[in-house]
C-alpha cells in the first residue's frame, strides 16, 4: 500500500518540551532508559509503564546506530494515534559498543502500529536520519537550552 | 553529510556473460554447425548407397524436426543443459560420462570434416579458375584440402587460446549470406529442372561393399526392405550433427525465452529442410549420376552450380558464391567445434569428472588452453590421418552424432517418469496420460528409430565403430580417472586464484564508475544474499521489460570497519552470483550483478540506489528481522544518505515473499 500524502514535518514531533540534555556519561542502555522515563508521562494514559519499557527494551535489540552517530530507538504500539518522540542530547556522548561510533544525539520514537500509518512511520525515520547529520549533532551538543535545540532541529 | 564511505570494494560481474541474443542469432549459431552438413552429406551418402541418397537426406532433415522437438523439451527443463546434464539427471554419472565422450567425438570430428570439405570446395573452384587466369599449377584436391584444413584449424586454435569470443553477429551475417545464395541456387535449379524436366531418383538404396561393413558376414542381414532403409538412414544421419549446439546456445536466448526458442527451432528446421534437404534433392535431379559419384562427390553443391542451365561464366559465378558461402559456414563450424568441445569439457570439469590439470587457465588470456590444445592436436591428427578423404571422415562422423542423440532421447523419456511432478512449459507431442505421468509415446518411437540406426551403424560403419569406441573409451577413462583423483583431493581443495577470472569479475573503487554502464530508462535494484532465497529476483525478472529496465543485483558482504581494499570474494559469495546468473539465463534477461563489501547492507542498498537513480528497490524477506524492520532500516539509511540539494525522486521499496509483498515509498 502506498500513500502519497504522508509527508511529515519535524516541528510536529520535536518541540522544546520533549528535548532533554542528558547529564554525565550514560551507556547506550542507560540513555535509552532515561529517554523512556521522559516518554512515560506523555503516553501514560494509554500505555502502561511495563508495556512501554518492555517493548522499547525488546525492539532496542534490533535498532542500530546510524553511521552519522545518530540513534533512533523506535517502537510501535497499536494503542497510539500519532507520533510521540523525545530527543536526548548528550554533550559528551557515549560509544556504541556494536559500531564504535560516538553517539551524542538520540531520539526515542513511538508510532502507531497500524498498516495505514507505516508509510508515515518510514517517512519520519527517513526525515530524522536525513536531518541529524554530524554537523547538526555537533551544534546541538554545545547548546544548553532545549528551545534553542528544538529550533535548530526544526529550523524555526 | 556522512563523511565515511561505506564501501571497501565494489566487484562487478561482467555483463558479457549475461548478454542475451535474439532467436535469429541463436538459430544462426546452430545453423553454422547444423546446416554446414549440406555441403558434404549428400556426396557421402551417394558414395555409400547410390542414387537413392536424396530421399534419405531429405528424410533425415524431416527427422531433425522431431529431434529439435526433443531438444526443445530438454532445453526447457535445463537452462544449462546439453547431453551431459540431461543424461546425468536421468541415468547418473557413468552414463553421462559415456554420452559426453561420444559427444566429444562428434565435436572433435566436426572440425576436420568441415575444414576438409571447405578445402575441397575451394580446391575445386581454384581448379576451374586457374586455367582461366593461365596459371598452370596443379595441386591434388585432397592435398590442398589437408593443407587448408590444417591452416584453418591452426587459426582457430590460436583464436580460441586468445579467447576471442564467437560472435553471434558474425554467425547471423554468414547465415544471411548463405540464405541469399541458397535462394538464388534453389530458384535457378528450379528453372533448370523446369526446362529440362526430371526423373525422380530411385528409392531403393544400393550399397557398396564398403558401406555394408560387417553385415556381409551375416547372410540373414540383407540390405533390402526395412533393413536397407535403416542402413541408408544410418549412412545419412551425419547430416544431423550440430543439434547439440541448440542446447548450448539456449541459455543465451533472450526473453521471452520459450517463444524465442520455438521461433529459433522453426527457423532451424525450415532452413535445414530447404537448404540441406531440398538442395541435395535438386542436385540429384540435375547432376548426372556419374558426376555425383565422381567429379562432384566431395563438392556436391559446387556441382549443382556448375550443372545449371546458363552460360559458363554465370555458372562459374554461382560456384564462386556457393564456395564462398560454404567456406564461411564450414569454417564457422570449425570454430564451433572448438567452442563446443571446450564448453562441454569445462561443464564436465565443473562436475569434477575432468582433472583440474585440464582447466588450467592461460596466464595471459585466461582461457582453458590445455583443453583447447588437446582438441586442436586431435583435430590436426585426424585431418592428417584422413589425408583429405571426406568419405572416411563421414563414415566415422555419425558415431558420435547418433550416440549422443540416442542418450539424450532415452534420458528425456526416463525424466518423464523421474521428474513427473516438474512443470514443463512444453512437452514433445504424442503422450498418454497415466496418473501423474505423460507416457512419451512419441519420444519412444523416436528412440526406436535412433536405436535401430545406432545398432545398424555399429555393424555397417567399421571406421566409426572402431574409432568411435576407442575414442569414447579413451575419454571415458580420462573422465573416470579424473573423477577418482578429484574425489581424493576433495578434502584438500583450496580455492585457486583463477576463480575471479572464471567468474569474469572486475574490481571498481567506487559505485559511480559503474553507473555510466546503466543505459536504460528504468532501474531496479534487487539486493540478494541467499542463493536459495531469490524469489524476489524471480518476481522482478518475470515482470521487468528487458528493453527498458536495468536490473541491478546487489550482494553486500558485511565487513566490519572500513579499511583499505584487498578483500576477496569467498566461494559462498560467488555461489550467490552463480545462482543470480543462472536465474537471469532462465528468464533470458540481462542483470548487472554487483558485489560490495560494506558495514551495513542497507547503506549499500541506499547508496547504490541513489547513485544509480533507481526507481525501485525489491528485497526478499529476511527470516531474522522481518519485512517491517528491513523497510525501517532502509528508510533510515535512505534518509541519512539523501542529499538535501538534490530533488527527491520517488523510489518504491518492496519486500517480496511467497504470495505477498509490501510496497512503500522512500522519501
Amino acid at each position: 500500500m502506498i500513500r502519497q500524502s504522508d509527508g511529515v514535518s519535524l516541528s510536529t514531533i520535536i518541540n522544546p518540551e520533549n528535548v532533554f540534555f542528558l547529564e554525565g556519561k550514560p551507556s547506550k542502555e542507560e540513555a535509552v532508559l532515561q529517554l523512556t522515563e521522559k516518554m512515560l508521562p506523555r503516553v501514560a494514559a494509554i500505555i502502561s509503564r511495563k508495556a512501554l519499557f518492555g517493548r522499547v527494551a525488546e525492539v532496542e535489540k534490533l535498532n542500530q546506530v546510524l553511521e552519522s552517530g545518530f540513534y533512533i530507538p523506535h517502537a510501535k504500539f497499536p494503542e497510539l494515534d500519532g507520533f510521540h518522540a523525545v530527543l536526548g542530547i548528550i554533550p559528551e556522548g557515549f560509544v556504541d559498543p556494536a559500531t564504535g561510533l560516538r553517539v551524542k544525539a538520540l531520539l526515542l520514537l513511538l508510532s502507531p502500529h497500524r498498516p495505514d500509518f507505516f508509510q508515515r512511520h518510514l517517512n519520519v525515520l527517513s526525515l530524522l536520519s536525513q536531518t541529524f547529520q554530524p554537523e547538526l549533532i555537533e551544534k546541538l551538543a554545545v547548546l544548553k537550552d532545549p528551545a534553542a535545540a528544538a529550533a535548530l532541529v526544526t529550523g524555526k | 553529510m556522512v563523511p565515511n564511505p561505506k564501501f571497501k570494494q565494489v566487484f562487478v560481474l561482467s555483463t558479457a556473460m549475461l548478454s542475451f541474443i535474439s532467436f535469429w542469432k541463436a538459430a544462426s549459431i546452430v545453423l553454422c554447425d547444423f546446416g554446414s552438413s549440406a555441403y558434404y552429406a549428400g556426396g557421402i551418402a551417394m558414395n555409400s548407397f547410390g542414387p537413392a541418397f536424396p530421399w534419405f537426406i531429405l528424410g533425415v532433415m524431416l527427422f531433425s524436426g522431431l529431434m529439435l522437438g526433443v531438444y526443445t523439451e530438454s532445453c526447457l527443463m535445463f537452462v544449462r543443459g546439453g547431453v551431459y546434464v540431461v543424461v546425468r539427471e536421468a541415468m547418473g554419472k557413468v552414463m553421462a560420462k559415456l554420452s559426453v565422450s561420444a559427444l566429444i567425438f562428434d565435436y572433435t570430428l566436426t572440425g576436420p570434416i568441415s575444414s576438409v570439405t571447405a578445402g575441397l570446395y575451394l580446391g575445386s573452384l581454384l581448379s576451374n579458375i586457374m586455367p582461366l587466369l593461365h596459371i598452370n599449377w596443379h595441386v591434388p584436391a585432397r592435398a590442398f584440402a589437408v593443407i587448408f584444413a590444417v591452416i584453418v584449424t591452426a587459426y582457430f586454435w590460436r583464436e580460441n587460446i586468445r579467447g576471442v569470443e564467437e560472435s553471434a553477429d558474425n554467425n547471423l551475417k554468414i547465415i544471411a549470406f548463405v540464405s541469399v545464395v541458397a535462394v538464388l541456387l534453389i530458384s535457378w535449379a528450379g528453372l533448370t529442372i523446369y526446362h529440362r524436366g526430371f526423373t525422380l531418383p530411385p528409392f531403393e538404396p544400393v550399397f557398396t561393399e564398403k558401406a555394408l561393413g560387417w553385415t556381409v558376414h551375416f547372410p540373414w542381414l540383407k540390405a533390402v526392405g526395412v533393413i536397407g532403409i535403416i542402413m541408408a538412414f544410418g549412412h545419412s544421419i551425419l547430416a544431423l550433427s550440430g543439434l547439440e549446439t541448440l542446447a548450448q546456445v539456449y541459455r543465451e536466448i533472450e526473453d521471452p525465452k520459450f517463444e524465442n526458442l520455438k521461433k529459433a527451432v522453426i527457423t532451424i528446421f525450415v532452413f535445414s529442410v530447404l537448404f540441406t534437404g531440398l538442395l541435395t534433392f535438386m542436385s540429384a535431379l540435375i547432376i548426372p549420376g556419374d558426376l555425383i559419384a565422381g567429379k562432384y562427390a566431395d563438392n556436391l553443391l559446387s556441382g549443382l552450380a556448375l550443372e545449371l542451365d546458363g552460360p559458363y561464366w554465370s555458372r562459374l559465378g554461382m560456384q564462386v558464391l556457393v564456395v564462398l558461402s560454404g567456406v564461411l559456414m564450414l569454417v564457422g563450424a570449425v570454430n564451433t567445434s572448438f567452442v563446443g568441445s571446450n564448453g562441454v569439457l569445462n561443464r564436465v570439469a565443473d562436475d569434477g569428472i575432468l582433472h583440474d590439470w585440464f582447466r588450467h587457465l592461460h596466464k595471459k588470456f585466461g582461457t582453458t588452453h590445455r583443453i583447447i590444445n588437446l582438441v586442436a592436436i586431435t583435430q590436426i591428427l585426424i585431418i592428417l590421418i584422413s589425408r583429405g578423404d571426406i568419405f572416411l571422415l563421414g563414415e566415422a562422423y555419425s558415431f558420435g552424432v547418433l550416440w549422443s542423440l540416442t542418450f539424450d532421447t532415452l534420458s528425456m523419456i526416463i525424466l518423464r517418469f523421474r521428474k513427473q511432478d516438474e512443470e514443463r512449459e512444453w512437452k514433445f507431442p504424442f503422450n498418454i496420460k497415466s496418473g501423474n505421468v505423460y507416457v512419451p509415446i512419441g519420444m519412444v518411437a523416436i528412440l526406436m528409430v535412433l536405436l535401430a540406426a545406432t545398432g545398424m551403424n555399429m555393424l555397417t560403419k567399421k571406421v566409426a565403430t572402431i574409432g568411435g569406441v576407442l575414442f569414447t573409451m579413451t575419454f571415458f577413462t580420462i573422465f573416470h580417472i579424473s573423477e577418482k583423483m578429484n574425489e581424493k583431493k576433495a578434502q584438500l581443495y583450496a580455492p585457486d586464484e583463477d576463480n575471479d577470472e572464471k567468474m569474469n569479475l572486475r574490481k571498481e573503487a567506487d559505485i559511480h564508475t559503474v553507473v555510466p554502464e546503466l543505459t536504460k530508462d528504468r532501474r531496479v535494484l534487487v539486493p540478494v544474499r541467499n542463493p536459495n532465497n531469490l524469489l524476489h529476483l524471480a518476481a522482478v525478472l518475470e515482470t521487468a521489460d528487458d528493453d527498458t529496465t536495468d536490473i541491478i543485483v546487489l550482494s553486500a558482504k558485511i565487513a566490519k570497519g572500513i579499511q583499505s581494499g584487498g578483500e576477496t570474494m569467498s566461494d559462498e559469495d560467488k555461489e550467490v552470483f552463480s545462482a543470480v546468473v543462472l536465474m537471469a539465463e532462465k528468464y533470458g534477461k540481462t542483470v548487472k550483478p554487483i558485489f560490495v563489501f560494506s558495514n551495513d547492507p542497507f547503506y549499500s542498498m541506499a547508496q547504490v540506489a541513489q547513485a544509480a537513480g533507481c526507481d525501485e528497490i525489491v528485497m526478499g524477506v529476511s527470516g531474522s528481522s522481518g519485512a517491517e524492520v528491513q523497510l525501517e532500516r532502509l528508510a533510515m539509511a535512505w534518509g541519512m544518505l539523501r542529499k538535501p540539494d538534490v530533488p527527491a525522486k520517488p523510489v518504491l521499496a518492496k519486500v517480496v515473499w511467497e504470495g505477498r509483498q509490501m510496497t512503500y515509498q522512500l522519501s
